[in-house]
């Protein structure tokens, strides 16, 4: 764990992944949907280093721990039954309900909002979308879930809006008021990733704030990214990068490069 | 033990699929959708007045839809994962040309469960309702008040399909089956349709089935008839023995980019190919897509 990379050795998604890795607790359970190779790397990655007692169930195939010997892109993938155990879909689901047996939802969009708001059915009206997304899946679980952990490759002003055209599964709504109104269950969002920065949620206006900045990037390239103003605290820190140590292992569960 | 329900893919299809029927399709995303009963059904010409999928469909709804065979649809996903979105989805959406029953996981394993047990509805857990999923859905979602506390609760209405189309992996002649990899939500779907037509990669002897017992996802007495269709799931995968097939994936997904285009590969890979051609041109491309697992593990 000494050895800290230089710039420009790992990629984008290897930083996602140690930086989701390092929000990952011993004890805690989490959950995740479909294409989700970088949450699915960032658990095993927790498990293998800081977190051993760490779970997680990966997508619609519902392994639990699943070894990751290799790494797919594909949720429901058979090879993910390379793992402890699985249970039924529709247990998690039940699970999901209860509200008090998962700590994390690993959360993505088409558009993602100031509040952590995400949307994955429309851009534009509903009735007539454009583009039309593929459909929220288990995403309104994000109002019963510990917290909520947000992650895109797509860092730009068509993904993070102001706020979405459509909700699929909730951050902080509209902002303190209709979040306090609502007594959720969930905890709401706690963190975004994404290949420029890392955000959190500022604890007065719940919007969207630069955290850390990865290596190489400025602050006014992250604003120019995204859509609407973003609350910042200077200086910005930049983002721990990864070890040579956490690499050597994520490198080792994906062979096929998914996340070179 | 059992009369064979082992019958040709054809009469599968022609006999246990009314025109306008109420269809289910089994699988999730790339995995195991029973893709030669929707060929066939394309085929045939059926008309599905409402087509469900699992919390995620995906080729098994999008040909469907490219056939121009689906009056509505209740879905919470129809795509192609990392290969991208579903193309005849989004267009047909983004051009008004599908009634959209807009849902979410938990409304289509809740509603299954209330389909299969005969709920008139079933309330759903506090939160649901702050999605816009129930605002522009009043069909499948509704509020009731909570009889206990007085609350005012979101609840769904139960889903009852006339027919599931289902892929297993083996099953007896009289369609006792077993999914060998994951269940997603085809047992649910089992449960709650009141015709199941099965296609299954092999069909094996009741003495092999009976010796897991535990293990049968799907009891014979409620399936109505059993295709056998190795290779049928092509080209997304069969969970323990072949993996999907990117290449013819992306194939399809480009192709379907424009109407022409979708109407072209069904003209070829369907409409003009009977299903036993079907699967003897790909059955080379399936044998490389085997799992390199032990043969135990597949029983």
């Amino acid at each position: 764990m000494t050895s800290v990379s230089h710039i420009g050795e790992y990629s984008a998604a290897e930083l996602m992944v140690t930086v989701l890795a390092s929000q990952l607790h011993d004890g805690e359970v989490a959950i995740m949907g479909t294409a989700s190779a970088i949450p699915q790397a960032a658990c095993r990655l927790a498990q293998l280093t800081h977190a051993p007692d760490f779970s997680y169930i990966a997508g619609g195939t519902c392994s639990v721990n699943p070894y990751q010997q290799p790494l797919v892109p594909s949720a429901c993938d058979y090879r993910l039954l390379r793992a402890e155990t699985a249970v039924p879909l529709s247990d998690v689901v039940l699970m999901e309900g209860r509200g008090d047996v998962f700590d994390i939802f690993f959360a993505g969009g088409i558009q993602i909002d100031a509040y952590g708001n995400c949307n994955l059915v429309a851009v534009g009206s509903w009735e007539h979308p454009h583009p039309r997304g593929p459909g929220s899946v288990g995403l309104p679980f994000l109002s019963r879930v510990g917290r909520v952990l947000i992650y895109t490759m797509s860092h730009n002003p068509r993904t993070f809006v102001e706020k979405v055209d459509f909700l699929s599964g909730p951050g902080f709504l509209d902002g303190p008021d209709s979040w306090k109104q609502a007594k959720l269950m969930g905890g709401g969002p706690a963190m975004v990733v994404t290949p420029l920065c890392t955000m959190t949620f500022d604890h007065d206006t719940l919007r969207m704030k630069v955290a850390t900045l990865h290596p190489g990037v400025e602050l006014e390239q992250v604003q120019r990214a995204t859509g609407f103003q973003l609350e910042v605290e200077e200086p910005v820190p930049t983002t721990q990068p990864p070890t040579n140590q956490q690499l050597e292992i994520v490198r080792a569960m994906d062979p096929d490069g998914l996340l070179r | 033990m059992g009369t064979s329900k082992v019958v040709p893919i054809s009469d599968a299809i022609a006999n246990f699929v009314s025109d306008g029927a109420f269809v289910s399709v089994g699988g999730m995303n790339l995995h195991n959708n029973p893709m030669a009963l929707v060929r066939e059904t394309i085929r045939q010409g059926k008309r599905i007045g409402t087509l469900l999928t699992s919390p995620c469909g995906a080729m098994n709804a999008d040909l469907l839809l490219g056939a121009g065979l689906v009056e509505e649809i209740i879905t919470s996903y129809v795509g192609f994962e990392h290969l991208g979105l579903a193309p005849n989805f989004r267009r047909l959406a983004e051009q008004g040309g599908i009634r959209i029953f807009e849902c979410d996981e938990p409304y289509i394993t809740h509603g299954l469960y209330a389909g299969a047990g005969g709920l008139p509805f079933i309330p759903l857990p506090r939160g649901l309702e702050f999605s816009d999923i129930p605002k522009v859905n009043s069909r499948s979602y509704t509020f009731v008040e909570n009889p206990f506390n007085g609350e005012r609760v979101l609840a769904g209405a139960p889903l009852m399909p006339e027919v599931a189309f289902l892929h297993a992996q083996i099953s007896d002649a009289s369609g006792n089956a077993v999914l060998l990899g994951a269940q997603f939500l085809d047992r649910l779907m089992a449960l709650a349709s009141k015709h199941v037509v099965l296609q299954v990669e092999r069909i094996v002897p009741t003495s092999e089935i009976s010796t897991h017992p535990m293990g049968t996802t799907i009891p014979a007495f409620l399936v109505d008839a059993v295709v056998e269709a190795p290779g049928g799931c092509h080209p997304t995968s069969s969970h323990a023995f072949y993996s999907y097939d990117e290449e013819h994936l992306r194939e399809y997904l480009d192709k379907a980019r424009d109407e022409r285009g979708v109407e072209e590969y069904i003209s070829q890979y369907v409409r003009q190919t009977p299903e036993d051609l079907y699967k003897q041109s790909m059955a080379e491309r399936v044998a490389a897509l085997s799992f390199q697992e032990s043969s135990s593990e597949k029983r």
